[in-house]
């Protein structure tokens, strides 16, 4: 044995260093109890220590942890199981053989259901072979009787295969001696412990266990005889399906179904437990839905409801997945006449484990969430807005996730955000704050959920800028997670929605302005865009000179942003840009096209997104709003600006675009002679052109915001007491602007109507 | 003592409002309360169970025909567990409670990290400054990094490295029996959750729900009182 003096085994107290523990995994030449035993330090290496974990990824641990496994697999196996599909179809044979009698038979003696495999390998050749349940639960029936003839070996071999499973001492030689297999069976638990192990908790680890092979040897290794090898399989399935990086189970697939309900029928926790995460990580359309509610598995699901914890914990969320915006399949299960199973599931919200109560208060947001019509009653919503408030509180993962669970509750619900709210829910979401400061998940979710108090309520606003709200903020725009500073500013833009307080520049304060530039420019695009948000609020500040802003250098950063190749982030821009514009002062507006430039502007209005060209001539109406002077921006250089929305207008472009179009023209047509000069050159280019004008096609929109600002443009355009008003008029009249004012009076829009009995009122004045 | 009239007044006043009830009645009403035998030989088996009396809990479903809700070979594994870390073998521990499921540990940060400090302590106390040394650097450090609470607790761990007397250290108290005992009774509910299993035994919180109710009832009548809750022998009130 050339490994023992290279390779000394473990004392208990000193450990191997991961590459000496790995020359012991990959040495071929290693006896397979060494093996054993290097698998078993790796597990106890890894576990619980995710740095440890990094190590051994680096050294490329899981390959080699596959390659062993794959070793007993084909010393095992012989028949050629591949693909996922044969894989399954093998298992479902074997399940009901395995799983159903062999249990049956371990419950009579104990723990005979490990060691059966001991005295029938022959069984395994004869049940591998067959598809057909009944003969392979036949072949074990025989079995029983063998095990009964051997029950008092059976009973000796026990204690010492017993001590394979717990102490994996010396004995392990020993016993490998008389029963080779069963050393492999305990390489294969330890293998199974070490990936899943890799799997849980560690993104990397999930991807190493995925590309190395480890999930499909694993399903290969599935349909084992020795039931403590399927559990320990079944255990690291379940974790690797607890990862993102599974792959996607094929519900819509016969053969599939069938398996899972075999996963679920069992009361092996293991096996229920990787049905369960089957379905969580898989279940995503509709049809999946349909097909997991038409199947028996969701019933299924409800029964274990009642079942372990874990069987609990792990059904609750699967059942969300089933359920999660589908009306028809949620109102199968909790509708009228399965009122118990909707208080069974409010009852777990006051179970005594967290964990519980958390995915019961998930599932039954879920279920409003799917259908408003349940979860009515007053007291649960305030039940769950308290559990939930509690459980931010818990020192774990749970307490992580809870404040996302309250956001999902209370997001566009004014009524829950007001009881939540009643029930001091921004003073505890506040308190948090200082708490939890160092625990970047739960601080974004408390973030997320402070944010969805405060997008409707003006009472949450005020009361979080009396706890100084705003000072959490300023130091969490800072946090070196994306997440924390994304959170943060919806949180913010969501409190800036404060017309009040945006009244009396509460907002306008220079740290937060220099402290949310940066993050326009963010490496995260999430942050980028919630950062934007918030800029966009604060900058409507309705103090003409906008002095703080324009010291800090926004305007330049947001000209930069608005040339930006990606659309969201132009859009932004420029919506921002035109909150700034906002009732802003003359110089202010210099200032700000100054930095912008005309000839940008003008691309903008003629960008590829309408949602930026709207926004793009939305700021131009801002920018000829107020003062005449500034009107003169869309006649310089050869009217740039006002031939830009000429094109959109003659473009057939989309109604929310021609709207604000029509409403720069109103604001011009506001102005001087020359201004409504321009505009009527604008809409009847040739004098005499008898053809129907732009004018009238807007008018007989079916958009009522169109046919209003047109009729606002109409009323500038004939303004009594005005020199040209006369010719004006004539040249409506002509077009036959009268008999469609006269259409609108009777408008279904009250905007609309009253525009146009103005607007008709002064054509028909000049006209007498 | 000026207030102490007043005190013995209001005492006196809430007495003589109160409802008296007298031991015959007391024990008759008792009497009408039917608990069935298998209830309370469950309550015993879970007490057994729970606490790990692994022997007490066979004799005991022999004689009584309870059956245990969990695998009384379970029991003896945990037990073996919390030995374990009550001697100070906390590594022997940790590959005990691997075997028995490799998801406790990984899915339990908190525990894990207890069960290190422990064997951080253990070290210590044996005298082993360099590996302890080590062991903190390697294997509590990257905890502590991720962890602000941890890091506290880490630190206030290696403090007792730097006295000669550790025992009578600021934090002298972690190299206390009680230290072990607060860690494996910490293992021991997290395997019991992992067991689906209540990590309380039922009783205690029975006889905290009488004291309750006592306490309550106390406010409104006058009876036959349990005081010495070993013997559960009625007092007569005090009229």
């Amino acid at each position: 044995m050339p490994t023992s003096a290279t390779s000394s085994p473990p004392s208990n107290t000193t450990r191997s260093p991961p590459h000496q523990l790995l020359r012991r995994l990959t040495t071929t030449a290693a006896c397979s109890e060494s093996k054993l035993k290097a698998l078993r330090e790796l597990k106890n290496q890894i576990i619980g220590n995710p740095t440890r974990k990094l190590a051994y990824l680096r050294l490329n641990a899981v390959s080699a942890v596959v390659s062993i496994l794959q070793l007993c697999f084909h010393n095992n196996n012989d028949d050629d199981v591949s693909g996922h599909l044969r894989g399954f179809n093998y298992v479902s044979g074997h399940v009901r053989g395995v799983f159903g009698d062999v249990n049956v038979v371990g419950r009579g003696f104990g723990d005979v259901s490990g060691h059966v495999r001991g005295f029938v390998d022959d069984v395994n050749v004869v049940g591998r072979g067959l598809d057909d349940v009944n003969n392979v639960g036949g072949v074990f029936d025989d079995v029983r009787g063998h095990v009964r003839g051997f029950v008092d070996d059976v009973n000796d071999v026990l204690d010492d295969v017993k001590d394979v499973g717990r102490g994996f001492g010396d004995d392990v030689k020993d016993v490998g001696g008389g029963f080779g297999d069963d050393v492999k069976d305990v390489i294969v638990i330890q293998g199974a412990a070490v990936i899943g192990s890799f799997a849980c908790g560690l993104d990397e680890g999930a991807k190493a266990v995925m590309e190395a092979g480890a999930f499909d040897l694993l399903l290969k290794l599935m349909p084992h005889p020795n039931f403590k090898v399927v559990d320990a399989v079944a255990r690291a399935l379940k974790l690797i399906y607890q990862s993102k990086f599974a792959p996607k189970f094929d519900f819509l697939q016969e053969k599939n179904m069938e398996y899972l309900i075999l996963l679920l029928n069992n009361e092996n926790e293991n096996l229920t437990g990787l049905g369960a995460s089957i379905i969580t990580h898989s279940c995503q359309t509709n049809a999946e839905q349909k097909v997991l509610s038409d199947t028996g598995a969701t019933e299924r699901l409800l029964v274990l409801l009642r079942g372990s914890l874990a069987q609990r914990d792990a059904s609750l969320e699967s059942l969300a997945s089933i359920f999660k915006d589908n009306r028809e399949v949620t109102s199968k299960f909790v509708g009228p006449g399965n009122g118990r199973m909707l208080r069974d599931i409010v009852d777990l919200t006051k179970d005594k484990c967290p964990r519980t109560r958390l995915l019961a208060c998930i599932l039954l947001i879920v279920i409003r969430n799917a259908d408003p019509l349940y979860l009515q009653e007053i007291q649960v919503k305030i039940k769950l807005i308290e559990v939930l408030f509690e459980l931010v509180h818990d020192s774990g993962q749970v307490g992580d996730e809870a404040p996302f669970a309250l956001s999902k509750l209370i997001s566009d619900n004014e009524e829950v955000q007001k009881l939540a709210f009643d029930a001091n829910g921004v003073d505890r979401l506040c308190d948090c704050f200082n708490k939890y400061l160092s625990l970047p998940r739960r601080l974004e979710g408390i973030f997320l959920a402070l944010a969805d108090l405060c997008s409707k309520l003006e009472c949450c606003r005020s009361r979080f800028l009396a706890l100084k709200g705003l000072d959490f903020v300023v130091e969490a725009l800072g946090h070196d997670r994306a997440e924390v500073r994304a959170a943060t500013c919806i949180c913010l833009r969501n409190v800036t929605r404060s017309i009040k307080n945006l009244s009396a520049h509460e907002f306008m304060n220079e740290t937060l302005i220099h402290l949310l530039l940066p993050l326009l420019c963010d490496k995260s695009y999430s942050v980028q865009v919630a950062a934007f948000g918030a800029i966009n609020n604060i900058v409507v500040d309705c103090m003409p000179h906008k002095t703080v802003a324009l010291r800090s250098g926004v305007v330049k950063i947001l000209a930069g942003l608005s040339k930006s190749m990606d659309s969201t982030i132009r859009l932004n821009s420029v919506r921002a840009l035109k909150n700034l514009m906002f009732l802003a002062s003359c110089n202010c507006k210099q200032e700000i096209l100054l930095e912008l430039t005309l000839s940008t502007l003008t691309s903008l209005i003629c960008d590829s997104e309408a949602s930026v060209q709207e926004q793009a001539l939305s700021l131009v109406r801002n920018l000829v709003d107020g003062s005449v002077d500034s009107i003169d921006y869309v006649l310089a250089e050869d009217c740039l600006l006002l031939n830009a929305v000429k094109r959109q207008l003659e473009n057939r472009s989309k109604d929310e675009v021609l709207v604000q179009a029509v409403y720069v023209l109103g604001n011009v047509a506001s102005g001087n002679e020359l201004h409504k000069e321009a505009v009527m050159q604008l809409i009847f280019p040739q004098k005499d052109d008898k053809n129907e004008s732009v004018i009238c096609n807007l008018l007989k929109s079916n958009d009522s915001r169109l046919r209003t600002a047109v009729g606002w443009l109409l009323i500038n355009l004939t303004l009594p007491d005005n020199p040209g008003t006369c010719d004006r008029v004539t040249t409506l009249r002509d077009v036959g602007i009268v008999s469609l004012l006269k259409n609108m009076m009777n408008d279904r829009c009250m905007d609309a109507k009253l525009r146009a009995k103005t607007a008709h009122y002064q054509v028909i004045e000049h006209g007498d | 003592m000026p207030f102490s009239f007043l005190e013995v007044a209001q005492v006196y006043a809430m007495a003589s409002s109160k409802k008296v009830i007298t031991r015959d009645e007391w024990e008759k009403r008792l009497d009408d309360v039917k608990i069935r035998k298998e209830d309370m030989d469950k309550l015993v088996m879970n007490f057994l169970v729970t606490e790990g009396y692994v022997e007490a809990a066979e004799k005991f479903r022999s004689e009584t025909g309870t059956e245990p809700d969990i695998d009384l070979a379970t029991i003896t594994d945990r037990m073996a567990v919390k030995k374990a870390v009550q001697s100070g073998n906390v590594e022997d521990a940790i590959e005990k409670v691997n075997d028995l499921n490799p998801e406790i540990l990984d899915t339990n940060p908190q525990l894990f990290f207890h069960l290190q400090q422990q064997r951080l302590i253990e070290l210590i106390r044996n005298g082993k400054v360099e590996e302890a040394l080590e062991f903190a650097q390697e294997e509590l450090a990257p905890r502590g990094e991720e962890n602000k609470h941890f890091l506290e607790e880490l630190e206030k761990t290696v403090v007792l490295l730097a006295f000669e007397d550790a025992t009578n250290c600021p934090v002298g108290e972690l190299l206390d029996m009680s230290q072990r005992l607060k860690t494996a009774s910490e293992v021991n509910a997290a395997i019991l959750t992992s067991q689906s299993h209540e990590k309380d035994p039922k009783l205690p919180s029975l006889l905290k729900m009488l004291i309750w109710a006592q306490n309550k009832l106390d406010e409104k009548a006058a009876y036959p009182r349990i005081n010495n809750l070993s013997t559960a022998a009625l007092e007569d009130p005090l009229v």
